[in-house]
């Protein structure tokens, strides 16, 4: 690695400073917005670069930890070409830093507890988001992004971009992606058209029925349904598209109500009836024995082709993204309509940690991931010529052979700004954001339940969670063992959580106006 | 003191000098990695804010302990830790006991070191490694017992990681055949130390070998014996993290009957990430464990001062 890049060193400089050069000449497209941002360089073009260096200081590494999805075996290549750009705009080299879903949660409190330099961190409400803001590990952003990335929030709606608020602070800035979901299937489609199978007269998830009985009789060794993850069970996907579930504690709304009106979701006859769909389908030998101890999610499954279909939350282009992640052309189909929950916004985020070495750096940085189109495209895409092609169009695939990068990213930054892949619509961008427009919004969009006042129940509930959900929602374990799960919550104090949480929900409609 | 008291510590001190100077780096080894870390007990009793540092956070007295005795979770890690590890004390002691004996009998010394081993190869693996053997014993479809063994018995497969009933059985095993070999050594070492006349005048006196092992070997290693047990209670209540984590492949199911102290802080501080709480269950485990070496140094020296630790 150290010869290599020496090696690389006197190239990258002259590349550096001729991007610089055509940045700051042809600035009128993507470089524009952000150059205000990077330390007031409205200063002349030649002087472009020592005037943003010179204002910023000394040069610094700036870490950006993310979730890391499809192949990253090449990140370090991306990595210093993403430096090459923020070195001339913001004096600071970028070091990327991808870590596995499944590790995590523990690799980010490891992280936050520990002293080591992250400037930028995807966070998540799925990922403990307001207990990292209540134990003060993410910083306040409403001043930083005032000052170092005006613009910011113009790249999406209003409503999403001030849904990360707690207690009237922003701690997170949603990416922009498809911030609505609607949920369906997606299956393999060499096995659908083997089988002469469709999802036309598919209405339901129930009406899945005979294909998975189809695949499970004349494709041994394939599972007609895995699930995403060990947490994210059958049953969990099926009630997932009709729920808010209002962050990662008990107390969830439905959404059709269109109220604030919280109810324990393990008591609905909507999970009741999810539970027996899962167990019916484990037990017709669709679902994988293990499925609730497996540490292989549904990509490498079905990559390995052990696995015809999992459920899962939808986009616009969805079919595209899981074929190139899965490395095999998936079909999909749409079975609830696209909604916007509390999450929406919160879902994925860029935040600055505590651990930041320079708050206003780390500003910048998160001001070019949404504004600069270079930026956006690295990180998303790889390297033109190197891990995809120009398609024509304006689109891109690719290159021969495939690529070590291989990113398929939303969690991060604008990615209205990256090139879309070939197969996916021209207006991709566009139709996201008429779906993201168009869903039905849950009436606590921008509600995040502060868990500090009834940690301690928090605590109790995750152990009891621990030792059933997994087992329940994947149809391990039979769903008469529900109402002793549920008695184990109530023990827990769940209904104290939900009390606390529907208390907070109803002062923060008030504060709000929401009726 | 007196005068002399003084004196004659003194004159020790001048004596011994060379002795003391070289307990200096064993002593500060102990205070900064054993003494000084104990500060942080003060976290298991605050409300840990990073903004604010762990002296600035507040007290919160004993909150952080309540989510252990909220629910039954502390009774069940407190009864799951003592009970596993106490039957692992005795099952260890008397299998490596075993053993060790037999294989004092052994008369090729090829075939003695061979056993021997063999039998220590165990200790040597990693525990994620065992975990994935014993996977592969207990998968739900591809593991041996499932795929071969129980249908030649007429047994319908097992969902293994999902029963707890059998996981009390097939932990101990795993530590035993794990754990035995270790002490195994350790025993036998002790008795190719005995003195062989001991033996050949029992032989002559007429003594089988079922009484010689009674009467000779067992009593003549039994200090031996009482020091690794006693090491072993002062450990009790820390358990084989890997055991109880990864050989049940940290599925929910099981956790009632393989939760232990020391996986539940874990868990805590890893899916919470609260530093508080977990340091409460922490310093719970400590104080227990405090307690019970001190009992059962007690009962020791009660029996015979000799043994006892201090």
């Amino acid at each position: 690695m150290q010869r290599k890049s020496k090696a690389v060193l006197l190239p990258s400089v002259l590349l550096a400073t001729s991007l610089v050069v055509s940045a700051c000449g042809g600035s009128n497209d993507a470089g524009s917005s952000s150059a205000p941002a990077s330390g007031g360089s409205s200063a002349p073009a030649s002087s472009g670069a020592s005037s943003g260096a010179a204002s910023n200081g000394k040069e610094l590494q700036l870490t950006l930890a993310f979730i890391g999805l499809g192949n990253m075996k090449e990140v370090g290549l991306v990595q210093d070409e993403i430096s090459k750009i923020t070195k001339a705009k913001i004096n600071a080299t970028v070091k990327l830093m991808p870590i596995d879903i499944g590790a995590w949660t523990q690799q980010v409190n490891l992280l936050l507890a520990g002293n080591e330099p992250v400037d930028l961190l995807v966070t998540s409400s799925f990922f403990n988001y307001s207990s990292q803001v209540a134990k003060g590990q993410l910083l306040p952003l409403d001043d930083l992004l005032a000052k170092n990335a005006p613009t910011v929030k113009d790249a999406m709606e209003p409503a999403i971009y001030n849904s990360t608020k707690i207690n009237g602070k922003m701690y997170g800035v949603p990416s922009v992606r498809d911030t609505a979901a609607d949920h369906g299937i997606a299956a393999r489609k060499d096995l659908m058209d083997k089988y002469n199978l469709s999802f036309d007269n598919v209405k339901t998830y129930a009406d899945l029925d005979p294909i998975f009985k189809t695949i499970k009789d004349n494709e041994p060794g394939v599972y007609p349904l895995v699930q995403r993850s060990q947490t994210n069970g059958i049953a969990n996907e099926l009630v997932r598209g009709y729920t808010d579930y209002l962050g990662d504690t008990p107390g969830v709304l439905i959404i059709e109500n269109q109220d604030l009106k919280l109810v324990d979701l393990y008591e609905t006859q909507m999970y009741k009836d999810a539970l027996q769909q899962a167990r019916k389908w484990y037990q017709a030998g669709y679902i994988m024995p293990d499925a609730a101890t497996t540490q292989e999610g549904n990509n490498s499954l079905i990559k390995a082709g052990k696995g015809f279909s999992y459920l899962s939350n939808m986009k616009p282009g969805f079919a595209t993204q899981e074929s190139t992640v899965n490395g095999r052309e998936m079909v999909t189909a749409s079975f609830v309509p696209p909604i916007s929950t509390s999450d929406s916004g919160t879902g994925f985020m860029i935040s600055i940690p505590k651990n930041t070495q320079d708050a206003d750096r780390a500003a910048q940085l998160l001001n070019l991931l949404y504004t600069d189109k270079d930026i956006a495209n690295l990180l998303a895409n790889g390297i033109e010529g190197k891990h995809y092609v120009d398609a024509g169009n304006g689109q891109i695939k690719s290159p021969e052979g495939g690529s070590n990068y291989v990113f398929n990213q939303w969690e991060v930054g604008n990615n209205a700004l990256t090139k879309v892949w070939q197969g996916m619509d021209t207006d991709l961008w566009a139709q996201t954001k008429a779906f993201n427009k168009n869903s039905t919004f849950s009436k606590a969009l921008g509600f995040s339940f502060d868990s500090s006042p009834v940690k301690t129940e928090v605590a109790a509930v995750i152990n009891v969670n621990n030792q059933y959900k997994a087992g329940l929602e994947s149809g391990t374990i039979d769903p008469s063992k529900l109402d002793e799960f549920v008695k184990k919550l109530k023990a827990a104090g769940l209904d104290k959580i939900i009390a606390e949480k529907q208390k907070q929900l109803d002062a923060w409609a008030k504060a709000n106006n929401i009726q | 003191m007196t005068r002399t008291g003084w004196a004659s510590t003194f004159k020790k001190l001048k004596r011994y000098r060379a002795l003391f100077l070289m307990m200096v780096p064993g002593l500060a080894y102990l205070f900064m990695n054993n003494y000084l870390p104990m500060f942080g007990v003060i976290i298991a009793f605050k409300d840990i804010n990073y903004a604010k540092g762990i002296l600035g956070s507040d007290w919160i007295g004993f909150k952080n302990f309540e989510y252990l005795f909220m629910t039954k979770d502390a009774l069940v890690i407190t009864r799951n830790t003592i009970l596993y590890n106490g039957s692992f004390i005795v099952l260890n002691t008397v299998f490596a006991i075993g053993v060790a004996i037999l294989l004092n009998e052994v008369r090729s010394k090829f075939a003695a070191r061979l056993y021997q081993s063999v039998i220590l190869l165990p200790f040597l693996i990693s525990m994620v490694i065992v975990g994935y053997l014993v996977l592969s014993m207990l998968s739900a479809e591809s593991g041996y017992l499932n795929l071969n063994l129980l249908p030649m018995l007429g047994i319908e497969p097992i969902s293994w990681y999902f029963e707890p009933k059998y996981w009390p059985y097939i932990l101990t095993i795993v530590q035993l055949w794990k754990g035995t070999g270790y002490l195994c050594v350790i025993f036998l070492a002790a008795i190719i130390g005995i003195d062989n006349e001991y033996y050949e005048a029992a032989t002559i006196d007429g003594a089988g070998k079922w009484h010689q092992i009674r009467s000779i070997t067992v009593p003549l290693i039994a200090p031996t014996i009482t020091i690794m047990t006693l090491l072993a209670i002062g450990r009790i209540f820390y358990s084989d993290f890997g055991l109880f984590y990864q050989v049940p492949l940290n599925s929910g199911p099981l956790q009632p009957v393989t939760d232990v102290i020391d996986t539940y802080v874990y868990r805590g501080l890893m899916t919470l990430g609260d530093i508080g709480m977990s340091s409460a269950a922490g310093l719970y485990q400590s104080l227990v464990g405090f307690v019970l070496v001190l009992l059962s140094n007690y009962i020791v020296a009660k029996r015979s001062k000799e043994n006892a630790l201090f």
